[in-house]
């Protein structure tokens, strides 16, 4: 399918979504979603795996709902703690991309466990394990619905900036050091040097998200910035599927429905969320995007068939 | 000014293993030049101290006057040298498009605002890769995946990677392992076309090619280079003949 009908699919769904379920799941699938297509920048076009995406989301939230909170307006908190994540995702990701696979997963891991009891202990800043509370919304986004609007505008945003950056050189790039690192320095890309790069895009859009996010209940809990949350970024993208742009968007979206809906009924729903896990990891290596191609190729060939 | 390429005593040890003992070689520029030797005498590991990959134990290498000993792989190719691997070496999931693409715009790419724009909006750098793919008899290739190409053409689509970067010096590892007789001949008249264009440093099994082709021959056994000279010499050289007929040191 063309790119721009797959827009127009997620314009559709932003657009409808808010008429058939809750405001508040749909504005989080939309954060979520920039979370996942962010995280394919490097699961999908770069071949990093990182297991603290996390901290990111966890450090733009906090630092954007303390400014909100010191009476700080939007346009200086979402912007300053995108910057912050920015700068520090940086600094991590330097010290990160100096290893590669097995080695580079534990230290992103590592980093946001850091980050993580830092957040647990500073309880004086970040409400430590009972979470930052009462984060104010500005009065003009009070409303569900302009809030909801506003979530929608960054989320179309953020999806048209990275899809560009995806479309520029440096995603063709990011592929070839995921095809093969030591050819693509043959050619002459400093690999090190595109790879920071393509963890610092990936993370300062989740902190960017992260922001949003700190508005979203008025409060940033503290399991939004530890591992298992990181975890669940990763399981979002490969639910989607990894080899489409847009993919993680509907693992984003499948994500949160499965876990409200299968919440309502058992409270071990994780367990649930495992085993599609372990089936999607086994047999739908290409997530919901393979599984959506492989209904449409079999309806196509029962047409045909007389 | 001699030689494009000079290397002066150059070495590397592998633990106790010496791979590349006391190189002295010089590369004249426009020629095409043949290391030969048998396995394991340390033809690869030699390339890989001039391309950047493993930094040798000691000497040093010059390209056009310049020091590059120890420069780091990636920038190699912007000095002017280019690289084929021996085994074969491309991106597979990528087109033959963006594997030449992209091996271009790195050479070619005028800076950071050269990364906003879109793959699709750079037209001579499109132009210029769809005629090296041209080049190389892969046109009709253009937008299929590398990984189903042929070996041997993924061998010839690792040439057009290496003439993407507008090289000077190109450095070819065995181009015809593995490759069926007539697609050896293929890749023989291919360096042929490319000789005039560029130096070519090569290294080589078959001896016909070598032959056939090589303006100058060293020879090197245990890491070490026991003859040189044209074509006619080196078959007539006994030292050679002892090295490839298992004599001894």
């Amino acid at each position: 399918m063309r790119d721009r009908n797959i827009f127009l699919i997620v314009l559709a769904f932003v657009v409808i979504g808010p008429f058939v379920q809750p405001k508040v799941i749909i504005t989080e699938m939309l954060i979520f979603g920039i979370v996942a297509v962010a995280n394919n920048i490097m699961i999908g076009y770069t071949g990093m795996l990182s297991f603290g995406q996390a901290m990111f989301f966890g450090i733009g939230a906090y630092v954007a709902g303390l400014l909100l909170k010191a009476g700080m307006p939007l346009i200086v908190a979402l912007p300053v703690g995108t910057l912050f994540v920015l700068v520090l995702s940086i600094a991590v990701g330097y010290f990160c991309v100096q290893r590669t696979g097995l080695y580079f997963i534990c230290i992103t891991f590592a980093f946001n466990q850091m980050f993580y009891f830092i957040a647990y202990s500073w309880t004086g800043l970040t409400g430590g394990e009972d979470g930052l509370p009462g984060i104010p919304r500005p009065s003009l986004l009070l409303d569900p619905v302009a809030f909801y609007v506003f979530v929608a505008v960054v989320f179309l945003a953020c999806l048209v900036a990275m899809k560009r950056i995806v479309d520029s050189p440096l995603g063709l790039i990011c592929q070839t050091i995921r095809e093969n690192p030591s050819r693509a320095a043959a050619v002459g890309y400093n690999v090190k040097l595109y790879k920071l790069t393509a963890f610092t895009i990936a993370s300062t859009f989740t902190g960017l998200a992260g922001t949003v996010y700190a508005m979203l209940y008025g409060i940033v809990p503290i399991d939004q910035i530890h591992w298992l949350k990181s975890g669940d970024f990763i399981f979002m993208t490969l639910l989607g599927g990894t080899g489409n742009f847009f993919g993680p968007i509907m693992g984003a979206v499948g994500y949160i429905w499965m876990s409200e809906t299968f919440s309502l009924y058992w409270a071990r729903w994780p367990l649930i969320m495992g085993i599609v896990f372990v089936v999607v990891v086994l047999y739908l290596r290409g997530g919901i995007v393979e599984l959506i191609g492989k209904v449409y190729g079999s309806i196509q060939r029962a047409r045909e068939a007389p | 000014m001699a030689g494009l390429l000079e290397c002066h005593a150059l070495s590397k040890n592998f633990d106790a293993v010496a791979a590349v003992v006391d190189v002295n070689l010089e590369v004249t520029e426009g020629s095409v030049h043949s290391i030969i030797g048998p396995n394991g005498a340390g033809k690869t590991t030699f390339f890989n101290l001039i391309s950047g990959e493993v930094p040798p134990t000691a000497g040093r290498v010059y390209f056009k006057g310049r020091d590059i000993t120890g420069l780091p792989s990636h920038q190699i190719p912007h000095v002017g040298i280019a690289r084929c691997f021996q085994r074969t070496n491309i991106f597979p999931k990528l087109t033959v498009f963006e594997n030449v693409w992209v091996a271009m715009f790195s050479r070619s790419n005028s800076g950071a605002l050269d990364f906003i724009k879109r793959v699709s909006d750079f037209g001579e750098i499109g132009d210029k890769t769809r005629e090296i793919i041209s080049e190389l008899g892969l046109e009709e290739k253009l937008t299929e995946r590398a990984e189903t190409l042929s070996h041997g053409q993924q061998r010839a689509l690792e040439v057009a990677i290496a003439l993407a970067g507008a090289p000077t010096l190109i450095l070819l590892d065995e181009p015809t392992q593995g490759l069926a007789p007539e697609a050896t001949q293929q890749m023989t008249q291919l360096i042929q076309r490319l000789a005039g264009r560029y130096t070519i440093l090569l290294i080589e099994h078959k001896m016909h090619v070598v032959m056939a082709i090589s303006h100058w021959i060293s020879v090197m056994h245990f890491g070490q280079i026991i003859a040189e000279g044209g074509p006619d010499e080196i078959r007539q050289n006994e030292a050679v003949q002892k090295a490839y007929l298992g004599g001894r040191r």
